[in-house]
Formats: C-alpha cells, sequence, structure tokens
C-alpha cells in the first residue's frame, strides 16, 4: 500500500526533474560558447533583456519556433542571432521565413508545397514586389484588409525585422566593426554609422558610469560618439566579439565574450543579474513544459478509465500536480522578472487562466476524488498554454506597459479578478463536456458521480459569477479615475458584462428550477462561447479603448471553437435514446 | 375580479421568469450595442440600444419605423421594478438569505446609479497651453454662439448663447447688452465651401458669409467627430440691423461689428462653462520608454488659483490620479502642439460616488452568500463521508 502511494507520485516528480534538467546550459557550437555570447543584456522594446530574448523572439516572429532546422541540423536561439548578427551570408542562406498564404507565394512565382519556410536570399529578389504590396495594404484599417493583404503586411513586418537585425551591430554589408572603428575619419563613415544608428533593432553598449540608467547605446551611436573623441570601452569588445565569430577563431570569441561581460558586470551589474534570470526561464520553457506534463496526464487518466484505475489515477493526478508546479513556478518568474502582477496582455492572460482553472480543478480533485477534477485541470491547463503559444509569435510577450495601464495596482486587482472570471466560466464548461461525454460513452454512469458533476458545475458558476461581477465592476472604477466615466459601454466592458449576465441567468434558472441537469450543463457549455468572445471576440472588432491586441489569423480558430461548442451542447441536450452507450 | 388581476400582475411583476427574460433581452442589447459601434460609433450605438426605450429600425419600402426590439432603458426599468417587487413579495430577513438580499439591494442602487449619471452627468474639457491660464471648460458636443465684447483691450466680456436657443426663426436678447440676435437659419452640422458662380446667393449680407454656400450635413456620429455648427444670424440694437452673418464652428476667426463705439466678435464654438477659479498649466510631460515610442506616462502640472477662497497651489494630474475640485474631476485625456498643449477631461458627476457603494454591497453580499453555500456544501459532504 505504502509502495503503491509512493509509486503514484512518482510520474509527477520524474516530469519535474525531466524539467529541471533543461536548466543546464548547453555545451559550445563548434568551439563557441554561444550561450555566453546569448546572456549579452540589452535595451530592446523599452527593457533590458538578454540578447537570447531578442533572438528567440525574433525567431518565433519570423519562423513561429524558437529555432531553426538548416541541413539536418537545429540551430539554437544563440547561434542563430550570432549569424545574424556576424554571419548575414549564412543567415540569409536559412530557411526562416514560413509564408502559408498562397497568394503570398504565388505572388514570388511559387507553388504551394510541403515546404513552408524560405530564405532570406530566395525571398530577397521579390522584396520591392512584397513592398509594393504591403504598403498599399498598410494604407488601410487592419480590419479592412483582405487575407492576402494581411499575409503580405505580416511578411513584410518579418522581412523588416530581420533587415533590422542583420544591421543593428555592424551593417550586413561591412566587413566588420573592426573596419568602422578604423575608418572614423573616412567622409563615408558618418553616412554609414548614421544608418547603422537608424536601423538598429537594440542597443547593446550599455550606460558608462555617470550616465542615466537608460541611456544605452546601439554601436551606430557609440561609433558616433567615439568618432567626436569619447570611445566606450565595450566597443572594441564588440568588434573582436565578431571578427573571431566571423572568421572561425572560437577562443577569442569566448574570450571576448567573458571580457564583454566583465565590462557589464562592473557598469550595470543588475542588467546582467536580470538576464541571467531571464536566460533561465528561456531556456526551461516552463509553459511549454507544463503542457506537455498536462497531455501526459490527461492520457494517464484515459487510460485509467479502462485499465488499473487504483494505480493510474493517482499517477495521473501525481502528473497534474507536478504540471501545475512548473506552470506556477513559469507564471511567479514571470511576475518577477517583469516585476508586475500577473495578467499584463493577451498572451499572459491565457497563461494566467489556465493556471487558476488548474488549481481549481487540484482543489476539486482533492474535494472529490473522481478522476473528473485531474481530468478537466489537465485539459484546461493544456488548452490554455496552446493558446497561449499560439499568441506568443506577436513578439516580446514582456512588453512594456502603456502609459493607461501603467498601475500595477489595477492590474493587480480588476485584470486578475477578471481574468479568474474567465478560468471559473471555462472550467464549469469544461467540467460540462466532460459529463456530456461521460453520459453518451459510459454505459452505466453511476448517480453519484453525476450529482458530484452537478455540483462542481454549480459551485464553479458561483464563484465565476463572483469573480467576474467584482473584476467588471473594479474595471469600472478604475475607469471612473483614469476616463471619468465608471462605465463606457467600451466592447470589452461589454464582454465582461455579458459573462456577469450569463452566469446570473444560469444561477437564476437554477434557484427557478427552469433547469435541471443537462440544461444547466448546456448552459454552462454555452458559457464557454459568452468567454471565449469575450475574451478575444471583442478585440478583432477593432474599436473601443481595449482594442489593443488585434488579431486577423484568430478569427477562424475562434470561430471553430465557438462551433464545436455548439455541437457539444446539442450532443448534451439530446435525449437518452441517442445516447452512444445508453441504449437500455 | 380587480382584486385578482393585482394579485396576478403583482405575481408576474415580482416572477423570476421576468427577471430571466430581462437579463436574457439585456444580454442580446448588450451584443448588439457592441457590434453597431463599429458603424455608429460607440455614443451613436449608445444612444440607439442602451439610452432607449424603443430600439427603432427603419426598413425599405414603410414609410415608419418599426419599433425592432424594447431599449436598454425599458429593460432596465423592467429589472429595477421586477427586483424591487421580487424583495418585498419574496425575500424573508433570515441569515440564510441575508447575502442575496444585500446583492440585489446593491444592484437597484448600481442601475440606479446608472440612471443619475445619465442625467446629471456633464462632459466637459478644459484645452490649456503650457503658460497659459483658463478659468472655463468646453462642451464636447454642444456649442454657443459667442459674443465678446473686446473694446477694451485688457480684458474681454464674453456672453454666450447656447446652441439649445439657437432656431430658426428665434429672436434671442443678450442680457447685459442692448443686443438682439434673430437667428434665420440654424444648422446643426453644415460644410462650408466658397460659393461659386451657379450657386444661388448667400442670406448673408455681412462678414466673410456672403462668399461662402452652406451645405447641411447629419450630425455627426463617429466618436471622434464635431459638429460644425453655423447659423445665419441677424444682430439689432437699437432699432437698427447690423445685416446678416454667417457664424460658424468652422470658420476660423471671430467677425467684428461696432454698435455705439463697443466691438463686439461673433463666433460659433464649443458650450464654455466659466469657473470661479483659475487653472495655469506650468508643465505637460510626455515620457516614452528608452528606445521606443511606447507611451509610459503623461502628466501636466498645473496651478491652481482661486481668489474665493485664497487657494493657491500646484497639483500634478496624471494617468489614473485625476483631481477632484469643488464637484469636478479633472483627468489627463489628452495632447499636442508638440507636447506643449494639454487636455484634460473635466467631469462633473454628482452620483459619482453611487457606483462604489453599490458594488462593495454586491460584492459583500456575494462573498455572504457563496460562503453561507459553500460552507453547507462542505457540511453536507462531511455528513455523508460520516454515513459511509
Amino acid at each position: 500500500m505504502k509502495f503503491a502511494k509512493l509509486f503514484s507520485w512518482l510520474p509527477g516528480l520524474l516530469a519535474v526533474i525531466a524539467v529541471l534538467a533543461t536548466a543546464l546550459p548547453p555545451g559550445p557550437t563548434r568551439g563557441f560558447d554561444l550561450q555566453a555570447f546569448g546572456r549579452t543584456p540589452v535595451l530592446e522594446g523599452g527593457r533590458i533583456k538578454p540578447l537570447d530574448s531578442v533572438a528567440r523572439n525574433a525567431l518565433l516572429m519570423i519562423r513561429g519556433k524558437q529555432s531553426v532546422r538548416d541541413q539536418g541540423r537545429t540551430v539554437g536561439p544563440d547561434e542563430w542571432i550570432a549569424d545574424v548578427l556576424f554571419r548575414p551570408a549564412v543567415a540569409d542562406a536559412q530557411d526562416i521565413f514560413v509564408i502559408n498564404d498562397p497568394d503570398v507565394l504565388g505572388l514570388m512565382g511559387l507553388r504551394q508545397t510541403s515546404n513552408r519556410y524560405f530564405s532570406f536570399a530566395a525571398i530577397e529578389p521579390f522584396i520591392p514586389e512584397i513592398e509594393k504590396q504591403a504598403r498599399a495594404a498598410q494604407a488601410l484599417e487592419a480590419v479592412q484588409r483582405s487575407r492576402f493583404q494581411n499575409a503580405v503586411v505580416n511578411l513584410f513586418d518579418r522581412l523588416l525585422l530581420f533587415n533590422q537585425l542583420e544591421n543593428t551591430v555592424q551593417l550586413a554589408d561591412s566587413p566588420g566593426l573592426f573596419m568602422e572603428l578604423q575608418s572614423l575619419r573616412d567622409p563615408q563613415s558618418a553616412v554609414r554609422r548614421k544608418n547603422l544608428a537608424e536601423a538598429a533593432k537594440f542597443r547593446i553598449l550599455p550606460p558608462l558610469a555617470g550616465q542615466p540608467g537608460d541611456a544605452w547605446q546601439n554601436t551606430g551611436e557609440a561609433l558616433d560618439a567615439a568618432a567626436a573623441g569619447l570611445v566606450h570601452p565595450g566597443l572594441a569588445t564588440l568588434a573582436a566579439l565578431g571578427g573571431s565569430y566571423a572568421t572561425g577563431n572560437a577562443d577569442l570569441f569566448n574570450r571576448s565574450a567573458v571580457q564583454f561581460h566583465g565590462l557589464t558586470a562592473t557598469i550595470q551589474p543588475a542588467a546582467l543579474r536580470h538576464a541571467d534570470n531571464e536566460i533561465l526561464f528561456n531556456r526551461v520553457q516552463p509553459f511549454y513544459a507544463g503542457m506537455v506534463i498536462y497531455v501526459l496526464a490527461l492520457l494517464v487518466l484515459f487510460t485509467s478509465w479502462l485499465w488499473r484505475r487504483e494505480l493510474l489515477q493517482p499517477a495521473a493526478f501525481s502528473l497534474l500536480a507536478g504540471g501545475a508546479l512548473v506552470h506556477t513556478v513559469g507564471l511567479a518568474s514571470r511576475i518577477i522578472l517583469q516585476g508586475r502582477p500577473p495578467v499584463t496582455n493577451l498572451y499572459s492572460s491565457a497563461i494566467f487562466v489556465g493556471w487558476a482553472a488548474v488549481v481549481l480543478g487540484v482543489l476539486l480533485e482533492r474535494m472529490y476524488r473522481k478522476g473528473f477534477g485531474t481530468a478537466v485541470a489537465a485539459a484546461a491547463g493544456f488548452a490554455s498554454l496552446i493558446v497561449a503559444h499560439h499568441l506568443s509569435m506577436e513578439g516580446d510577450t514582456m512588453e512594456m506597459m502603456r502609459a493607461v495601464l501603467d498601475s500595477n495596482f489595477w492590474l493587480a486587482t480588476h485584470v486578475v479578478s477578471i481574468t479568474i472570471g474567465y478560468s471559473g466560466t471555462f472550467l464549469a464548461g469544461i467540467i460540462a463536456i466532460a459529463y456530456t461525454l461521460r453520459k453518451h460513452i459510459a454505459p452505466d454512469p453511476d448517480p453519484a458521480t453525476t450529482r458530484v458533476l452537478v455540483d462542481m458545475t454549480y459551485g464553479i458558476v458561483c464563484f465565476a459569477l463572483l469573480f467576474s461581477f467584482v473584476g467588471t465592476v473594479l474595471g469600472g472604477i478604475w475607469a471612473d479615475q483614469s476616463w471619468g466615466r465608471f462605465w463606457g459601454w467600451d466592447p470589452k466592458e461589454n464582454g465582461a458584462l455579458l459573462i456577469v449576465l450569463w452566469n446570473a441567468i444560469i444561477l437564476h434558472c437554477r434557484w427557478g428550477d427552469y433547469v435541471r441537469e443537462k440544461g444547466l450543463m448546456a448552459m454552462a457549455i454555452f458559457g464557454n462561447i459568452i468567454t471565449s468572445l469575450s475574451w478575444f471576440g471583442v478585440n478583432m472588432l477593432g474599436v473601443g479603448l481595449h482594442s489593443y491586441g488585434f488579431m486577423d489569423q484568430a478569427f477562424w480558430a475562434l470561430a471553430i471553437f465557438d462551433a464545436s461548442q455548439l455541437v457539444l451542447i446539442g450532443i448534451c441536450l439530446m435525449p437518452r435514446r441517442f445516447h452512444l452507450a445508453g441504449t437500455t | 375580479m380587480i382584486k385578482r388581476l393585482a394579485v396576478r400582475t403583482w405575481t408576474i411583476l415580482a416572477s423570476l421568469q421576468v427577471t430571466i427574460v430581462s437579463l436574457a433581452l439585456l444580454m442580446a442589447l448588450v451584443v448588439l450595442c457592441t457590434l453597431a459601434q463599429t458603424e455608429l460609433g460607440t455614443l451613436g450605438a449608445v444612444n440607439t440600444y442602451m439610452r432607449s426605450m424603443v430600439v427603432w429600425r427603419q426598413v425599405q419600402g414603410i414609410p415608419f419605423r418599426l419599433p425592432l426590439f424594447p431599449g436598454g432603458a425599458l429593460v432596465g426599468l423592467v429589472l429595477v421594478v421586477n427586483l424591487t417587487a421580487a424583495l418585498i413579495k419574496r425575500f424573508e430577513f433570515s441569515a440564510r438569505r441575508l447575502g442575496l438580499w444585500v446583492v440585489h439591494a446593491g444592484l437597484i442602487l448600481l442601475v440606479a446609479g446608472e440612471f443619475c449619471t445619465g442625467a446629471f452627468q456633464v462632459d466637459t474639457r478644459m484645452t490649456i497651453e503650457q503658460g497659459q491660464t483658463v478659468d472655463f471648460v468646453e462642451s464636447y458636443h454642444q456649442m454657443e454662439l459667442a459674443v465678446t465684447d473686446v473694446t477694451d483691450p485688457s480684458h474681454d466680456v464674453a456672453y454666450g448663447i447656447p446652441d439649445t436657443l439657437l432656431k430658426d426663426g428665434a429672436a434671442i436678447a443678450l442680457p447685459g447688452t442692448p443686443l438682439t440676435f434673430k437667428v434665420q437659419r440654424y444648422y446643426v452640422n453644415a460644410t462650408l465651401a466658397r460659393r461659386g458662380e451657379n450657386d444661388p446667393p448667400s442670406p448673408a449680407t455681412m462678414g466673410v458669409g456672403a462668399n461662402v454656400t452652406v451645405t447641411p450635413q447629419p450630425p455627426a456620429t463617429a466618436d471622434n467627430d464635431v459638429n460644425a455648427a453655423s447659423v445665419f444670424v441677424e444682430p439689432v440694437a437699437g432699432g437698427r440691423s447690423y445685416g446678416t452673418w454667417l457664424v460658424s464652428a468652422a470658420l476660423g476667426a471671430p467677425q467684428t461689428f461696432i454698435h455705439e463705439g463697443r466691438s463686439y466678435a461673433l463666433a460659433v464654438r464649443p458650450r464654455r462653462y466659466y469657473l470661479p477659479y483659475a487653472v495655469t498649466l506650468k508643465k505637460f510631460s510626455h515620457d516614452v520608454y528608452a528606445g521606443t515610442n511606447i507611451p509610459k506616462n503623461f502628466s501636466s502640472l498645473v496651478h491652481l488659483s482661486n481668489a474665493a477662497t485664497g487657494e493657491e497651489r500646484d497639483v500634478l494630474i496624471y494617468m489614473n490620479q485625476p483631481l477632484r475640485y469643488q464637484g469636478r474631476t479633472f483627468y489627463q485625456a489628452s495632447y499636442g502642439k508638440g507636447d506643449t498643449l494639454s487636455v484634460l477631461q473635466v467631469v462633473s458627476n454628482p452620483g459619482w460616488l453611487i457606483p462604489y457603494l453599490s458594488c462593495a454591497l454586491i460584492t459583500l453580499g456575494l462573498l455572504v452568500h457563496f460562503g453561507i453555500t459553500l460552507f453547507n456544501a462542505l457540511k453536507r459532504r462531511q455528513v455523508l463521508r460520516e454515513a459511509v
């Protein structure tokens, strides 16, 4: 018995250990210590981050993944950014631009095949045409653009990003920073420095002692200062880094990286510490790992319903707990790294919705021990992390907050409550889906378990109503503080109101006995539709104060999700004689 | 018979069915209002769906408008009546029901607060340049015909005729002056153009209006559009007419006429409300995150000076930190002119505290009620477990 109990905790423990193992730094590539290069702190998008984050975010935007497959080998983000910065010819030949739109491919005279990745070199001849089409499309509002126009604007933006990166530390066609440093008096040099300063995507040279904390410089600006007689001590090291990487001198490269960090550690120690913490977070990818563990938990749980239930159900729960632990640590790391409450944008709301749903599910499982808590929690965690994964392609997920949103108090109260309200409504919906499927598949569902599922749903709807109401009201108070009106019928406000109203309707129908078990469950599933529209749908209208996250590609995903929920409502409401396993 | 009818009405009024149907209607209205915003703008959609008793729709081929749907105001009213009736009829004062009672009382207060806001809230703005001192606020939507006595170069005396009085054929005597204004034509919104050779003659006989053609336009609906109110007006004083003038918000400089040695400037502008104190903008700041265009903060450092109370102090108004002063609240709203001009939104709403109060009540009520429910559920489970 004791052994069985211990054994049941083993899978979760192993999962956590496996995640911890990914935190170990990878070894050198071709002798180059690229992970040391990736730790270099830079200023980009208004915040300090390691070069590794810049590389990962850029790769996610350009390629949709955090690494590159090139000639049968995986190129990591740190190696990729080193190639982009110092060996542009190599980076140009790697297939990194993912293009799915057939019309955009057609623009380049290509057929749609299974190969969706193209190199900059392959696209380069078509850039003038792409630019022409993109400029024409950019004149339109995002909502008015056609699918092709969106795709071409998107490709152009990615080409621009790639081009900016290639021209950040040194111009892509330059023999290197050494040459620039030696030819500062050259008449052409001023133009080149200006181009470099304008194209730069990030600032890599830390402010020197006595300069303000945000006075980071890009190399163009630093070369300008050098021409005026003020040579940044990091410039020469940076030149050595680039030169040694391009010529394959791994020894000099590694020494230069150490030297550059030594400089940063003396003048900006906090920046280096922050970069080190963030790089750890990047390497572990806790949300990706969590997603995998949740899937495992689901699979084990499904198996448990067919085989060795007494052993596998606790094992599934231990996996869920392990996933929840990884998820929690990831969430906490983001809070610490960003110095912000958990929800600051659409991406982080997905992470948080999943987290809250998982925590609720774990509590439900501890209360009822039927395996359903595990099932819905793992499903909710997995689904929300998938959504988050897709949202992460929009760029840096720890972007800076715009002025009006810059209030930790309201982010911590209003946004968190609203998001917990989303979690609750989704969780109720997922329990209702589990109820529906179980009734159809299980040959003879036992009434006590059914009762438990109904109780859980009812309780969670109450919980969701409380949080979405409180969140909505806090939003009103925030709006009153910052815009002078409590309620402005803004689309996002309306979305929140819809969730409150729907949960209130469910509860009143229940209290008035207008719906019983099946009706309650069908209504809870409809709550999924309301919440998905309120969460993502209103952002697609492109109006109102909350339209900060317009998404075109998500439209179809949302439509399919909502349609699937309608089908599930239909299945839920089917009379008993249509049940797959309920012919008695 | 009558008694039975009354009892039935009362039962229906207090019934849960009415609550549920009303809530469902409200949901539908919220969805329609949200979708309509892409077309009508926020204000237009809210006026059509939420602040109306009935949502009307013009259908082609039918000469009159059709009532399409009950409006938000009607549904809100029904909900309040239903709720009040239910509170009286069904709710008993017991510890078990206490939470629900508080929640629903809070809800009534919330809706009442919204009606109060709709009725009494006045939205205005103060546009102020660095170094400038301003002692008035302007309306966003209402306009006025401003008549300014500019005779004395050291200070102006301003008179305003609100747009609600500007009706075709009206004659408005301006108190404190010998002037009377005869309104010939008033347009809520219009576009002005240089008069072409084939255009009919302009009604204006004086000022720039003689060379301008006025084309009436429907009132602006989009959130950022402003009506270019225009009026043909004839100032009369001491039995003498000073000709017909075109005065419009679309015209730049004011136009001046002289009566008995006093110069009067005419202009149409957003309606002004004068304050018993003055605000000076000392500095407007607009910070961005390093190396980006992402705004980090907007703030206005102003000096408040009130001769009546002797108050002289500096105030920093920034995001999420408005200035509340003498029943008005000043918010940082916008900026312009290369960051030297600040626009403050100025709101007076006597009922601003009601939502705070009602929300506290509802939250408290929900916590109590669901707390009791959870407690009971846990107790039941405990009993069940012990029974097994």
